[in-house]
């Protein structure tokens, strides 16, 4: 999902920087004092995440945990994700320094836009239905990433269709997993800490 | 139910590892260069085109890798050249061969043509050690001793990948560490009013 240096065109990764960066201001700004705590964990968990590889046949996935970042952060999730991004970037040369900007965008905007289109149904109902609607937030974010970043490479010259499909059909085994795993997240935070989810509507 | 898991399995089945690093290496190997090109789990780049240029950007030739990845390319002007490849979905792979490698190379060349007269000329006694050997020996064993280096240099190559646990509990801690400023510098706002 990390898109490294050398792979899109200048224009394409001066845009994603500028974009970037009003998504980690948008971020810092709805980030209150309460919501540090959650953004660092998930911030962590993400950083974290791109290291489990789900074996799929003879190749493997890894998570990304995007959606239930956006869904439980909201406009947050820019820099929460930006952090994660940095350090993966330095750590263990995932993507690259050059394209941060961009890979931020891939990720993050798809999860602040799971959290516009899904996040008011996780804290209303019951709890399995805000889980099941926290799935859907969690393929809808890893759905989204893979439409970017295949747009990205379709702005830097590769063909979109083969790209996106190849990209996105890849991904379908993680989307799964994601909304699994943020369906049983949104399950468990809606059991145990209800409130991490009311008056999130507005940011 | 299993049926369409096990269709979206085999379609998963043939793609490359999308969610691996790229690891691309080049040597000097005799007269040639020697790359391998692949991801770092371990899958190779097989049949993958690679597109050989100059400093100036000019191109000196393509290549297309084997079946494991491999690729020779058999340079002409003593430049620094660079090898590019394009796996597909956002991984590419960049790795430069310096000017003085490339001599190098040029250099064996130059000194294998000019090999077979030197040694015909002075057919001296005190050549029955190393210098005994032929041109043909000493490619020979190159060639071994490049065959028994490669299984080791992938293991480097995979060794470099490695993640251990300390870069990740390293990162943590300096997501802790920022988190923990943002609370800080977030509650020292909230004071301030």
């Amino acid at each position: 999902m990390h898109i490294v240096d050398g792979a899109l065109s200048n224009p394409v990764v001066i845009g994603g920087v500028v974009a970037a960066a009003g998504g980690i201001a948008m971020g810092l700004r709805s980030l209150d004092i309460e919501r540090i705590p959650t953004a660092g964990v998930l911030s962590a968990s993400f950083f974290v995440a791109s290291l489990i590889h789900v074996p799929i046949g003879p190749s493997s996935v890894h998570l990304i945990l995007n959606g239930l970042a956006g869904l439980l952060l909201g406009w947050a999730a820019f820099p929460a994700l930006f952090v994660g991004l940095l350090l993966q970037a330095v750590f263990f040369g995932f993507g690259g320094l050059t394209v941060l900007g961009v890979n931020t965008l891939n990720i993050a905007l798809p999860a602040v836009l799971g959290w516009l289109l899904f996040g008011r149904f996780i804290g209303r109902g019951s709890p399995v239905a805000g889980a099941i609607w926290g799935g859907i937030g969690g393929a809808f974010a890893i759905a989204g990433t893979t439409a970017l970043v295949a747009f990205c490479l379709a702005l830097s010259g590769d063909e979109f269709l083969p790209a996106a499909k190849l990209v996105f059909v890849a991904h379908i085994p993680v989307m799964a997993i994601e909304a699994l795993l943020t369906g049983f997240a949104v399950l468990l935070a809606r059991r145990v800490k209800p409130d991490l989810f009311e008056g999130r509507v507005v940011a | 139910m299993k049926s369409l898991l096990l269709s979206l399995a085999l379609m998963v089945a043939p793609l490359p590892a999308l969610a691996h690093k790229v690891i691309a290496g080049v040597f000097p190997a005799g007269t040639s260069i020697e790359g391998e090109l692949g991801f770092s789990n371990g899958d190779m780049a097989a049949h993958t085109e690679v597109v050989v240029s100059g400093p100036d950007g000019a191109e000196l030739g393509r290549i297309v890798t084997d079946a494991d990845g491999f690729f020779t390319f058999v340079p002409v002007e003593p430049v620094a050249h660079t090898f590019y490849a394009d796996l597909g979905a956002g991984h590419v792979a960049e790795v430069t061969m310096s000017a003085a490698d490339v001599a190098a190379i040029l250099g064996v060349v130059e000194r294998e043509a000019a090999a077979p007269t030197a040694t015909e000329g002075e057919p001296q006694p005190a050549a029955v050690t190393v210098a005994a050997l032929t041109d043909v020996e000493r490619q020979v064993i190159a060639e071994a001793v490049r065959d028994e280096i490669r299984p080791l240099r992938r293991e480097i190559a995979a060794y470099k990948e490695h993640n251990n646990l300390q870069t990740i509990l390293g990162g943590i801690g300096y997501i802790i560490g920022l988190f923990g400023l943002g609370c800080y510098l977030a509650a020292r706002r909230k004071l301030a009013l």
